[in-house]
């Protein structure tokens, strides 16, 4: 019985963690059609963001299964609550890779991004699809080094964050509004997924530690 | 101690996300007078009033982990507990926007953040946005599955403002610059997210009392 426990446990952890496979991925294309003004990509992205939807109703129906039928406390019971937690992160790092797809496809077929701010994207491309992939690698191994890896990724986002903003207060910017308002909220979109990755490690620190670290926002 | 019975645990959560509802609709009505009226001070006051939401979700937290721990709940409390957990996190995020707004106000002080003929806009996405958090904090208190639904209408309203918000900066004739339309784009999201929040607490509290999502509710 006990053992019947302990793998739908593991299976819970394995839906989250495929999840975190899924946005990366979602993320990964998202960027490319963003970059590369790839309608077909977008769409992709777009029709695929069901999925993960789909992925986090099952696995919040295992939690409540497990809530339910095994009761479980200590360890066992902060697994399930982060878990619960996890789902609504990793479901949102999906909403906001569907957000810079959508905004590829609105402006289809001219680029949504001058040609000298792509390169930022792509960095804070790169970045978010390694947090994302380190949060399901932490949520299957709980290697707390692991976990600590994602807050000093996240500082590399919030620079590349800050850095996109200096690029458009300056007065040498000449793309004139609408571009600058395209690229506030698709930097927005990039820094809150990488603020959930991190969110989503955070939670697994708790379930080994018993403790958060540092604040509890996100 | 032992652990208050679970009809107890049950009322504290509704009682203490109610409290949080009121607070972050609180922090963003004065986060919106303070970017409306150019009050720093105020704004001031926003940012350090966070803590307490803060600490209300630790307590929802603290409280449902005890529940689940010592109650086992099944079926409809279950379902209470689970979604107290999600709709704390969702109105500290709320508490967080609030907050938001509060820190562009106090970035650009002591000049206005907003030009004025965006701020009618704004003094209604906030009055939107507030009511839609007092509502959630009567539907969290109340489990009042019919107001509860009246939220994704009222959040349509959000959504017009925002559009139109956002047409207004794409407009030709913007002639506020760059760094103001990227100020009043973050805004407009800060507000319309707010709203979002709000939505989720209402269908969450619908889940709870019925296990249907608000969608497929005859109502």
């Amino acid at each position: 019985m006990r053992d019947v426990y302990q793998e739908q446990l593991d299976e819970l952890a394995g839906a989250l963690a495929d999840m975190c496979t899924r946005v990366a991925e979602a993320m990964r294309k998202a960027t490319r059609a963003l970059l590369e003004v790839d309608l077909q990509l977008a769409e992709e992205v777009i029709s695929e963001d069901v999925r993960i939807d789909e992925i986090r109703a099952a696995a919040e129906e295992q939690a409540f299964a497990l809530l339910a039928l095994q009761a479980p406390v200590a360890t066992d019971l902060r697994i399930v609550v982060s878990a619960i937690h996890g789902a609504g992160d990793i479901e949102r790092m999906g909403d906001l890779a569907l957000h810079v797809a959508q905004a590829a496809r609105r402006r289809h077929p001219h680029p949504v991004l001058p040609e000298e701010v792509a390169p930022y994207f792509a960095e804070m491309g790169t970045v978010g699809v390694q947090l994302a992939l380190k949060a399901g690698e932490v949520i299957r191994t709980r290697d707390l080094a692991r976990a600590a890896e994602l807050e000093s990724d996240d500082d590399a986002m919030d620079d590349l964050h800050r850095h996109m903003f200096s690029v458009l207060m300056d007065r040498n910017w000449s793309h004139g509004v609408g571009p600058a308002v395209d690229i506030t909220l698709l930097a927005r979109f990039y820094e809150r997924y990488a603020d959930h990755a991190v969110a989503v490690a955070r939670r697994i620190v708790y379930v080994v530690t018993g403790q958060m670290p540092g604040p509890l926002t996100v | 101690m032992p652990a208050p019975p679970l009809p107890q645990q049950l009322a504290e959560l509704s009682e203490l996300l109610g409290r949080m509802c009121t607070a972050a609709s609180g922090a963003l009505h004065r986060a919106t007078a303070a970017l409306l009226e150019n009050r720093e001070r105020l704004a001031a006051q926003v940012v350090a009033g966070d803590e307490e939401i803060d600490e209300l979700r630790a307590r929802v937290e603290e409280v449902a982990g005890d529940a689940l721990l010592f109650h086992s709940p099944v079926a409809g409390d279950l379902r209470s507990v689970v979604s107290a957990i999600r709709s704390a996190g969702d109105v500290e995020r709320m508490g967080d926007l609030a907050l938001h707004v509060a820190e562009v106000v106090r970035m650009r002080a002591p000049g206005p953040a907003l030009p004025a003929e965006v701020r009618p806009a704004f003094a209604e996405m906030g009055r939107v946005a507030v009511q839609l958090g007092l509502k959630a904090a009567e539907v969290a208190r109340t489990r009042n599955v019919v107001l509860a639904t009246e939220l994704d209408a009222d959040d349509d309203a959000m959504d017009v403002l925002h559009r139109e918000m956002m047409e207004v900066l794409m407009g030709e004739d913007w002639p506020h610059g760059v760094r103001t339309a990227v100020d009043v784009t973050l805004l407009a999201r800060y507000y319309e997210r707010f709203a979002d929040h709000a939505v989720v607490v209402a269908r969450e509290t619908v889940y709870a009392v019925t296990g249907q999502e608000p969608g497929a509710l005859p109502i």
